[in-house]
């Protein structure tokens, strides 16, 4: 009851902003004018300097740049695990950049999946509860949840290894639980962050080709990478160098 | 429903870390263990303590009081010195209540030579308690004989040499023969021969200290034995609980007219008391007890409660990477802070438990030892728990405060 109120809320004020500014944008995510400055004793660094950029549903998009190039800055902000320092960002119509601590957490929790270069597991946790854990903190009731849990493993053709703990499993397969996590609550995007540097050439192919298959069925995917063979694989690509975008090229 | 899924995990994880290091848990937990185990140990022997004294003061129950020069309990040298001062009590006392005072239920007298040495044979055995009593005396006391029987008026009134001896002169000097053995046999009291003619029932000791090294004689043969000049006890008895006032007030006012008290005086010249005064002087002594281990205690559940925050402040330190990936698929703040708390909780409440355990094991052992009944007290257990857990709340907040702080970016590049 509560949820749907405040979602309600979240989506008449920031609707409510919109009017006030430039219209409501229809895409999935759009960037206006992104700015992140950090403050390194008396210097300012400027991370992101302007960027703007729209994603549709169902895109698959590869960000690239040299490292310092504010790529990973640019990751952060688009999971919400930091905000700008000045710009706009919605996704899903929900204005964030403008959100707290608490409200971050929730679009984290319910409409961005995460995919990290080091898995990102709980050590001590089993694969299904790993899985599970966004749903703890959707407040899922608890049945339903190991139902949801299975099925994502399943998805990710882990169905065998759902008691194993993470240091039972192979690179591959760890970061196959970790996608099975990232989709469990059904997010708005898939945001992969090098989902491949720990891997060997061929597990990063099989990875790799989940995220197309995961593409195909109608996720929308950001991968966030260094490495060409991996963006490539992207529909296209956004290049970013010293903060702002160098290069955004459709390539399928 | 998202609150039993977030307690369900976090006490997961509490269970978790505390099997994954169980030295560190429980040296963690050493002085909340401790605390906890004192206080109930003392609480559950004091419990004990009270039934024993229960017990033991109601033999003579609470219809009984006792006229004496000088009060049982005397606490600094000027009372001393002035209760000396004071006329003794005197047999012609005892014989003007019982003329005068019509409430007065049972009078007896009593004298008392504490450290006397009885012989039997070439057996001897120092510090007996030899009292000399009339015949009243043992309906008073209420004392009930294993063997033999008590002497009779004719006997008491012609101070024959005859006795009633406790339990322990028995095994002092009889080598641990029965009642029925000693029956007829002929001790030796301040050198004069005084034939046993009763045994009492044994009745144990309190503190330690044996209540069944006495023996009883006939007040007038006491009195040409040891000397009729000593200050007399003459105890009386109401004839029930509700009447023991009025009866105090009759024989107090008797009393003061033999002394020539006006209502002017303050000091009645004699001391009127009943058994209260050993039950105050417990309770006094215990409630000393309880407070220094109340103190005690405390300082250990502070000392024992800076001990988990420092370890919870590492367990924050060491899992700031797992803190990072929960806040990144979702965890709020106070969600993070809830899973520490109920960690912390968790944690001490295990503590408190364990020194609940420790606790009754140590008072069982105790009283085995010294011979008192074990009360164990579920609100003692309670409070035990209860109490340790709030020092986890108190303990565990800032740290948890510290975790649902962190910056998930921050938190996710940490080792």
């Amino acid at each position: 009851m509560n949820e749907t109120t405040s979602t309600v809320a979240d989506e008449v004020s920031s609707y409510g902003e919109i009017l006030a500014r430039d219209g409501v944008p229809a895409a999935l995510i759009s960037m206006r004018d992104i700015w992140r400055t950090y403050q390194m004793g008396e210097e300012q660094v400027h991370a992101l300097r302007g960027v703007s950029f729209d994603v549709q549903r169902g895109e698959y998009v590869a960000i690239i740049g040299p490292s310092g190039s504010g790529k990973s800055t640019l990751m952060n902000i688009i999971g919400c695990l930091d905000t700008p320092t000045r710009g706009r960002y919605w996704i899903n119509g929900k204005l964030v950049s403008e959100m707290d601590d608490d409200e971050l957490a929730r679009i984290r929790n319910k409409e961005v999946g995460f995919v990290f270069q080091t898995f990102n597991l709980l050590p001590r946790a089993t694969a299904l509860h790993n899985v599970e854990l966004p749903l703890i903190y959707a407040g899922v009731p608890a049945a339903e949840r190991h139902e949801r849990a299975k099925r994502a493993l399943m998805s990710v053709d882990l169905a065998d290894r759902m008691t194993h703990k993470p240091n039972e499993l192979s690179g591959g397969q760890r970061q196959r639980v970790a996608i099975a996590r990232a989709l469990v609550n059904h997010p708005s995007i898939l945001l992969a962050d090098e989902p491949t540097g720990a891997l060997d050439t061929a597990t990063s192919r099989e990875i790799m080709n989940l995220f197309e298959r995961l593409h195909a069925e109608g996720n929308t995917i950001i991968v966030v990478t260094h490495e060409p063979e991996v963006a490539a694989r992207a529909h296209r690509i956004i290049s970013i160098r010293d903060g702002r975008i160098e290069k955004d090229e459709r390539i399928k | 429903m998202r609150l039993t899924a977030l307690f369900g995990e976090a006490f997961r994880l509490a269970l978790w870390s505390l099997r994954a290091n169980k030295l560190r848990t429980f040296l963690t937990l050493l002085g909340i263990i401790v605390g906890v185990a004192a206080v109930i140990t003392v609480v559950t022997i004091i419990k004990g303590l009270d039934q024993t004294v229960a017990n033991t003061f109601s033999s003579q129950g609470s219809t009984v009081f006792s006229v004496s020069k000088r009060p049982m309990v005397i606490l600094s040298r000027e009372d001393l010195v002035r209760f000396n001062k004071r006329k003794d009590v005197t047999e012609e006392d005892a014989e003007a209540l019982a003329r005068a005072c019509s409430s007065c239920w049972r009078i007896g007298i009593a004298a008392n030579s504490p450290n006397a040495l009885v012989k039997y044979g070439d057996q001897k055995s120092e510090n007996v308690l030899v009292r000399g009593i009339s015949l009243s005396m043992f309906a008073i006391d209420d004392v009930n004989l294993a063997a033999g029987r008590t002497w009779t008026e004719t006997e008491g009134a012609a101070a024959r040499h005859v006795c009633v001896v406790g339990a322990d002169i028995l095994a002092n000097l009889f080598g641990g023969a029965s009642p029925e053995e000693v029956l007829g046999r002929t001790l030796r009291i301040a050198g004069q021969p005084f034939e046993i003619i009763g045994v009492a029932e044994r009745l144990g000791s309190i503190f330690g200290f044996s209540r069944d090294n006495f023996v009883y004689i006939p007040y007038e043969a006491y009195r040409r034995v040891f000397g009729g000049r000593t200050s007399i006890i003459i105890f009386v008895q109401a004839r029930n609980a509700e009447e023991l006032e009025a009866t105090k007030d009759e024989v107090r006012t008797i009393m003061r007219n033999r002394r020539g008290k006006t209502f002017l005086d303050e000091d009645d010249g004699f001391a009127l008391e009943t058994q209260d005064v050993f039950l105050d002087l417990y309770q006094k002594a215990t409630s000393n007890i309880y407070l220094v281990t109340i103190g005690v205690a405390a300082i250990s559940l502070v000392v024992g409660g800076i001990v988990v925050m420092n370890i919870m402040l590492v367990s924050v330190t060491e899992r700031t990477r797992e803190i990072g990936i929960r806040k990144a698929v979702g965890a709020r703040r106070r969600d993070i802070l809830t899973q520490f708390l109920v960690e912390a909780v968790t944690l001490t409440a295990i503590g408190g438990a364990i020194g609940v355990g420790l606790g009754f094991g140590t008072a069982y052992g105790l009283a085995l030892v010294l011979g008192f009944p074990v009360l164990i007290s579920v609100w003692s257990a309670v409070l035990g728990v209860g109490v340790s857990s709030a020092v986890g709340v108190a303990s565990g907040l800032w740290p948890a405060w510290k975790a649902a702080r962190l910056d998930p970016v921050e938190a996710l590049r940490a080792e």
